[in-house]
């Protein structure tokens, strides 16, 4: 007991000591000196009995934790107690969830560092990332973030693929069109041969990542040559294939078949409706290694010779496989 | 200290070149007692309790000290503290990154729930960053894709939130709801 009375003081008074001879320091340094300090006199003091309850922490030990879930999990857990809202709420726990390049990302879109500076915390940029994909690299591309894991999405525009034909009027068009996000969309006046690339770098994407890309599209009131035929798809990294399938044009397609008046080969993939007024047509799956950097590139060629006119190509997308859709 | 006394000349060099040379050498085979707040006695090498940076700073200022009471911490959390930093030390030694994770990834796996839960508010306590990211990162994993009534009975913790504050929360979130784990 007279050990402990005697620790007691001599703490105390050394504390003191150093806190006089750090005021000179810069202020940032004297509050982690002084929690330390508080938790030393909670040492000697022993006034506390039992362990520390739980529900004491804390807020930034409840956020260290939350920012290793994922979003959706911080959405939903703000429920549990007052302090875990409160922590879900944190720049911290949003900030972990912005990709670490986004100010590299924003840096090409004419309105990124409005975004930065005109929202009021971290949480509001992660949203606005989701809901409003912002166009980056000179009009080329979109970028946006995957909600329920703040994955990045991109859509690469018409104009950042290689259209075969899409620089000769003749048979390609390029036009402004009020349901596109970009600037411009390619039109199909007439052609026989159809082949679309589309090409991005991996490190663009989130790492340890299975992502799917898909072709949007639609096809306008007068539209021609577009049927049942096979569509060969291609997925390359640097110059290697990944995965090649078969698709069909034809929206109808899997109820034909399912009627069974139609015979097509297995596993092709037919358009979807994306709910946005386009159809999208899933071209194939890549998975972004943990720093791994290569050209990934994913061509579309219809082979039949027919000749075609009527089709609007807004791009390709890649974003994150929906797996729970996809098992289900 | 009564040899270097024997020699003028030394004492003079060693008391230029540091004046506090007791105070601040480090005695590597030293044992520290620890006092949990359960009246636990643990006896650890002065390594392993410099591993608690609260403790650490304790001892910073009453380098005499031998015994420090934990008064926040109970007996049952502190033995796990204790053995993770045992292992630590080893790494500290003979650095071996691939074991280092393996151990530390087992080390979680074999804990239950609560043992997690409890070792979380120490490691904070204590400040043993390295044992916080490690459990950190254990809890996060086992609260992933779980209900809000799983993860409040998982810590222990009290819904303060009023019916129709959580509601209200569960409403602006619905989204997040969708497809969680059966409890």
């Amino acid at each position: 007991m007279i050990l402990h009375y005697f620790l007691t003081v001599s703490v105390t008074r050394h504390t003191k000591d150093l806190i006089a001879s750090l005021s000179h320091l810069p202020f940032n340094i004297i509050p982690s000196k002084q929690k330390r300090f508080d938790r030393r006199m909670e040492l000697s003091s022993g006034s506390v009995e039992g362990g520390v309850p739980f529900n004491d922490l804390p807020e930034e030990c409840w956020a260290n934790v939350l920012s290793l879930t994922t979003p959706r999990d911080v959405c939903r857990l703000s429920a549990v107690s007052p302090i875990f809202k409160s922590a879900a709420e944190s720049d911290v726990v949003w900030q972990s969830f912005l990709p670490h390049d986004l100010e590299s990302i924003l840096s090409t879109a004419p309105d990124g560092s409005l975004l930065m500076s005109s929202a009021s915390s971290k949480k509001e940029v992660y949203f606005s990332l989701c809901d409003n994909p912002i166009i980056v690299d000179n009009g080329r591309k979109s970028f946006s973030l995957e909600k329920k894991s703040g994955k990045k999405c991109y859509v690469l525009s018409a104009m950042d693929l290689e259209i075969t034909w899409g620089d000769t009027p003749m048979y390609w068009t390029w036009n402004s069109i009020s349901d596109s996000r970009f600037a411009e969309v390619a039109e199909l006046k007439d052609v026989c041969w159809f082949e679309i690339r589309g090409k991005i770098s991996t490190c663009l994407l989130s790492p340890e990542t299975l992502y799917t890309a898909y072709l949007v599209y639609k096809f306008p009131p007068r539209t021609y040559g577009f049927d049942n035929q096979p569509v060969d798809v291609t997925m390359r990294l640097d110059e290697g294939e990944i995965g090649a399938r078969t698709v069909s044009w034809n929206p109808q397609g899997r109820r034909r078949y399912i009627n069974g008046s139609v015979t097509v080969r297995g596993s092709v993939h037919y358009p979807k409706e994306r709910g946005d007024g386009w159809l999208e047509t899933e071209l194939g799956d890549f998975f972004s290694a943990e720093g791994e950097d290569g050209e990934l590139e994913m061509r579309l060629f219809d082979d039949s010779g027919h000749w075609k006119s009527g089709f609007v190509l807004d791009g390709i997308e890649i974003r994150p496989k929906d797996v729970s859709r996809a098992a289900s | 200290m009564s040899s270097s006394t024997d020699s003028p000349t030394l004492t003079t060099e060693t008391t230029q070149l540091s004046p506090q040379p007791d105070t601040e050498t480090a005695k590597p085979t030293k044992k520290i007692t620890l006092k949990s707040s359960d009246n636990q006695i643990f006896e650890v090498e002065e390594s392993v309790a410099m591993e608690f940076a609260t403790v650490k700073s304790f001892f910073e200022d009453s380098p005499s000290t031998d015994t420090v009471p934990l008064p926040n911490v109970t007996a049952k959390p502190l033995s796990q503290v204790i053995e993770f930093c045992k292992e630590q030390i080893k790494f500290k030694a003979n650095p071996d990154e691939a074991q280092k994770k393996k151990y530390n990834a087992e080390f979680v796996t074999e804990k239950s729930d609560k043992d997690l839960v409890d070792m979380i508010p120490v490691a904070n306590y204590l400040e043993i960053k390295d044992l916080l990211d490690v459990l950190n990162q254990a809890v996060a994993d086992r609260i992933e894709n779980k209900s809000v009534e799983y993860v409040r009975s998982f810590f222990g913790i009290d819904n303060d939130f009023t019916a129709e504050e959580e509601a209200a929360l569960r409403r602006e979130h619905a989204w997040a709801y969708e497809g969680v784990d059966e409890d």
